[in-house]
């Protein structure tokens, strides 16, 4: 092979099989400092709830709030919101972090959290220093929980609005969210804050010793020990009556057709 | 000639099947008598309900078996007529026989007895429930709520609910302190910005510090008024959607009930403790006819 070749051949091997990533982004990711938190938090928090998180005309002060709601909306993906104008993409390209509402008077979904748990610690902990005050993080342990006591607080307290079974959703367009897939901590926050329509549900409602049993049913109803049959969807008595409707009517037909039947 | 006889086989079953009838009739005949004589004294829905499938029961099985093993069964072929001089009396007395064998209505006198009786019977007992149409029931029958002036309002353990454990938006069930059981006692508290509260005329002092009381009845079918959205301060029904406005005196503002939340008078003691001032300012439970709006 001529030695021109050989040349052309190592350079365009050189240009096309680059090493496809730094070694710095291989690295593992380093733990958030105070200062990324702040930078975060004056990033994507700062523009509704304030620099001092005092609130603005867009959104609430968090003075007050806890570390239990902060932890609530964070980790369960409710917040950040995003402003309907901002929708620029990051220099990696990704797309914004957080939700944009449909409406200002929607309530924010469910979603992955925008933050890796170190950075959602970290800013917890800058929101502390200037926002003090609240109840902090509850401590479940699901290991105690009673279910049966669990379950009678559940049926009292949340069946009402998040149903029977826990999907979620009793009254036609009023936001009450499915239990399924949520950690116990978050139900357990849930109960003390009231995040969005929810009201909290303090001692007298839900004893703090009761707030692990409540939790742990919770958990449970994500994969409830069934006793057989088609749970049609865990909505309760509308598609049961109808499936009764249908199989008893049917069974009625018949048995009148038999009745009248000359034969 | 003579009218053919029915087989000896045939007959034995005919009358077979007519003691199978009249027993039916004569169960919902005893069934219906049982019916009025538990009503009558005091009612038990469970037994009721089991009397009355049994009659019901009774009478069906009764008259299927008829229809089915006693009536003429067609087709009906009427024979040709043969013209001579002696014919005809022998299909007409064929024709008698049969209206008598198979007709439902002469020799049937077992079955038309029981029935009667059934009849009777279910009549009497259906006539029963219009004792309950009376008398008119006082306010004072329909308000026996267990609140009592200086009553603790008690949370679902039994514990006196103290003003600063409920966090403002906050919801307990609450009952009267001493009737956890009560059926006409059970009230949602809710703890509301005090800024926002616009009490009805006559009930400015019924919610301090922000915390008002309503019955858990809902005021359209009595299901419980458990549902309350923070942002709205609205009270929701979750078997119609009838919504109350908790801070306008649990004004109806959607779905079928027509009448406001009966709301409870509250005062705070010295000790923090919610106490009720009075009983509920309506009776509590579905609306019913001449029922105060």
């Amino acid at each position: 092979m001529p030695p021109l070749l050989v040349a052309i051949a190592a350079l365009l091997g050189v240009t096309v099989f680059r090493p496809p990533t730094s070694v710095a982004q291989l690295a593992p990711p380093t733990p958030p400092t105070p200062d990324a938190a702040r930078a975060t938090f004056q990033r994507d928090c700062a523009v509704c709830h304030g620099a001092d998180a005092t609130g603005t005309s867009r959104g609430p002060s968090l003075q007050g709030v806890g570390r239990a709601a902060v932890d609530y909306e964070l980790t369960t993906g409710r917040m950040p919101l995003l402003p309907n104008f901002r929708t620029a993409r990051s220099p990696e390209n990704q797309p914004p972090l957080g939700q944009v509402l449909p409406a200002p008077s929607a309530a924010s979904r469910q979603r992955p959290p925008a933050y890796p748990p170190a950075l959602i610690a970290a800013l917890e902990d800058y929101i502390a220093s200037i926002a003090p005050g609240g109840p902090d993080i509850p401590q479940v342990d699901l290991a105690q929980a009673d279910l049966a006591t669990g379950g009678e607080l559940y049926r009292l307290q949340c069946a009402a609005c998040h149903e029977w079974a826990g999907v979620g959703g009793a009254l036609y367009q009023r936001e009450a969210p499915g239990l399924h897939g949520v950690t116990p901590t978050q139900v357990a926050e849930a109960m003390i804050v009231g995040p969005g329509q929810m009201p909290k549900f303090g001692p007298p409602a839900v004893p703090a010793d009761q707030v692990s049993n409540v939790a742990g049913y919770v958990e449970y109803l994500g994969h409830p020990d069934n006793r057989g049959g088609n749970p049609l969807w865990y909505i309760g008595p509308v598609a049961e009556g109808a499936v009764t409707i249908l199989v008893g009517l049917g069974a009625v037909v018949l048995v009148s057709r038999w009745i009248g039947d000359r034969s | 000639m003579t009218p053919p006889e029915a087989p000896l086989g045939e007959q034995s079953h005919e009358r077979r099947d007519e003691i199978v009838v009249s027993v039916g009739f004569w169960v919902a005949a005893l069934a219906a008598i049982g019916l009025g004589i538990v009503y009558w004294r005091g009612g038990q829905p469970q037994l009721e309900g089991l009397l009355l499938a049994v009659g019901a029961a009774g009478l069906a099985a009764g008259m299927v078996t008829w229809a089915h093993r006693l009536l003429p069964k067609g087709p009906e072929v009427e024979g040709r007529q043969v013209f001579t001089d002696e014919a005809g009396s022998g299909d007409e007395s064929t024709l008698e026989s049969d209206l008598s064998r198979g007709g439902a209505i002469s020799r049937r006198r077992l079955i038309l007895r029981s029935l009667g009786a059934s009849a009777a019977a279910f009549g009497a007992a259906l006539l029963f429930p219009l004792r309950s149409l009376g008398p008119r029931p006082s306010d004072a029958e329909l308000n026996d709520s267990p609140w009592t002036p200086g009553k603790r309002l008690v949370s679902t353990d039994g514990m006196p609910v103290l003003a600063y454990e409920v966090p403002v938006n906050g919801l307990v069930t609450v009952f009267p302190d001493g009737a956890l059981d009560s059926e006409t006692g059970q009230a949602v508290l809710v703890r509301v910005d005090p800024s926002l509260v616009r009490p009805l005329p006559g009930r400015e002092s019924w919610s301090p510090q922000g915390f008002i009381a309503y019955s858990k009845l809902c005021t359209h079918a009595g299901c419980p008024v458990g549902l309350y959205e923070a942002s709205t301060n609205q009270l929701l029904c979750p078997c119609h959607q009838s919504t109350f406005d908790v801070l306008r005196g649990a004004k109806p503002i959607f779905g079928p009930a027509a009448a406001p939340l009966p709301q409870l008078p509250l005062a705070i003691d010295a000790d923090g403790v919610i106490r009720a001032t009075g009983n509920f300012s309506e009776p509590p439970g579905p609306s019913f006819w001449n029922r105060r709006q």
